[in-house]
């Protein structure tokens, strides 16, 4: 399949197993018409122009969650050397902007990559996911359906979340007239511990999750079914866990910057 | 991005921030969050048993200008007004007096949840268990 017929991530088809069989393969180089890799032809070594295709794609990977960093990180390196704007400076003006078009893409699919949080919430927007849209989605539901709002954070931890900005915006106060609270202050370190533990304990719920994504992906590589009830539950405890996780890493951060201040 | 006069007046000024004793029958508490920005909003309403008007409202908020603002409009609109007719309050309304851009909806729809939230545990707590509020209306909405 041509990559030119790979879906845009904008229109993810979220009904099937997505499987990354557009590899960048072989397509008509359009300086020397031999086949060429996607992003250079393998013959003249011309770069070929920028397709949209998602991240994975344009890094020959597949939807595999789990990846090895430092083999991306060498592919990153190996690709800009030869898209970087300055090396095609001699080519002709359109090689020239889609070089700059290229790498400017390849610099946006490896930030996004390599961060295993952001690789996880592109992929699970690649999977029709919207994670902007989640808390207005429940609220519709709720004036449908007349109930009370399903929140998508536990209401305990909302609760946890409350409490502890409460204490933060005291301590702040405190330190601001010059009189720190060092009760408070313990607490706030022995509150910081738990939440660094909880923390890490989602970070593995995650890595659990990545590990049942790809063993899906590879069952549906080798040409296996995948059921779609299985598809929809390792996704949504992938949701779960992100957004836990960003109340999670934002009190850790306010906590930090209160107790270093 | 430059927020409204309206959002700024309600942050610099916010109307109601405060709380109410959440263990009165006579109140319903509502904490609600946003993931998308991890921020939290607590909402407390006063009912008066005998009208079903709401003629207390606190609020606190833990996040950006625009979902303290979101808030604190929020108390303002529900005080005097009955139970069934402040759950008819959308977030859509919220932004247009707020003028909030795109980017800030999700904090009008955090104001609305609280007030839902908050309805809900009144009637909880009062035995009314949460029925369809004036639904043939909302449904159209």
């Amino acid at each position: 399949m041509a990559l030119t017929e790979h879906k845009k991530p904008e229109q993810p088809d979220s009904g099937i197993l997505v499987v990354n069989q557009s590899r960048p393969t072989k397509v008509n180089c359009w300086s020397c018409g031999a086949m060429r890799a996607a992003h250079f032809c393998q013959e003249c070594g011309k770069v070929q122009p920028p397709t949209p295709v998602d991240y994975f794609t344009f890094f020959g990977l597949p939807f595999r969650l789990n990846l090895e960093p430092e083999k991306l990180e060498g592919e990153f390196y190996a690709l800009s050397r030869h898209l970087h704007p300055d090396i095609n400076a001699i080519n002709s003006d359109r090689e020239q902007q889609w070089s700059l078009e290229k790498s400017s893409q390849l610099n946006d699919a490896y930030r996004t990559l390599k961060d295993p949080i952001t690789r996880t919430e592109y992929l699970l927007r690649l999977q029709g996911v919207q994670l902007e849209e989640q808390s207005k989605a429940a609220t519709e539901e709720a004036r449908r359906t007349g109930k009370i709002k399903k929140q998508v954070v536990p209401p305990d931890l909302l609760e946890q979340v409350f409490e502890l900005n409460m204490q933060l915006e005291e301590m702040r106060m405190n330190k601001k007239m010059g009189e720190p609270d060092r009760t408070l202050e313990r607490e706030l370190q022995d509150s910081r511990k738990q939440l660094q533990d909880k923390y890490n304990g989602l970070l593995q719920e995650l890595q659990a999750a990545w590990n049942q994504w790809d063993g899906l992906i590879d069952r549906a590589e080798q040409g296996g079914s995948v059921l779609e009830e299985d598809r929809i539950a390792v996704r949504d405890t992938m949701v779960d866990v992100l957004n836990r996780r960003s109340y999670l890493s934002n009190l850790l951060r306010d906590i930090d910057e209160v107790l270093e201040s | 991005m430059a927020y409204s006069t309206k959002v700024l007046d309600h942050y610099s000024n916010p109307r109601n921030v405060g709380s109410l004793d959440k263990n009165s029958a006579e109140v319903g508490t509502g904490l609600v969050g946003a993931p998308e920005c991890g921020d939290v909003m607590k909402l407390q309403i006063k009912v008066n048993p005998a009208t079903n008007i709401i003629e207390d409202a606190k609020f606190k908020t833990f996040g950006c200008g625009s979902a303290i603002a979101s808030s604190s409009l929020a108390t303002e609109w529900v005080k005097g007004k009955t139970v069934d007719e402040a759950l008819t309050i959308r977030n859509t309304d919220i932004v247009k007096e707020l003028s909030l851009p795109p980017v800030k909806i999700h904090c009008s729809v955090l104001a609305e949840d609280a007030i839902r939230a908050a309805i809900g545990d009144w009637k909880k707590k009062n035995g009314q268990h949460s029925q369809p509020q004036a639904q043939p209306v909302e449904q159209r909405a």
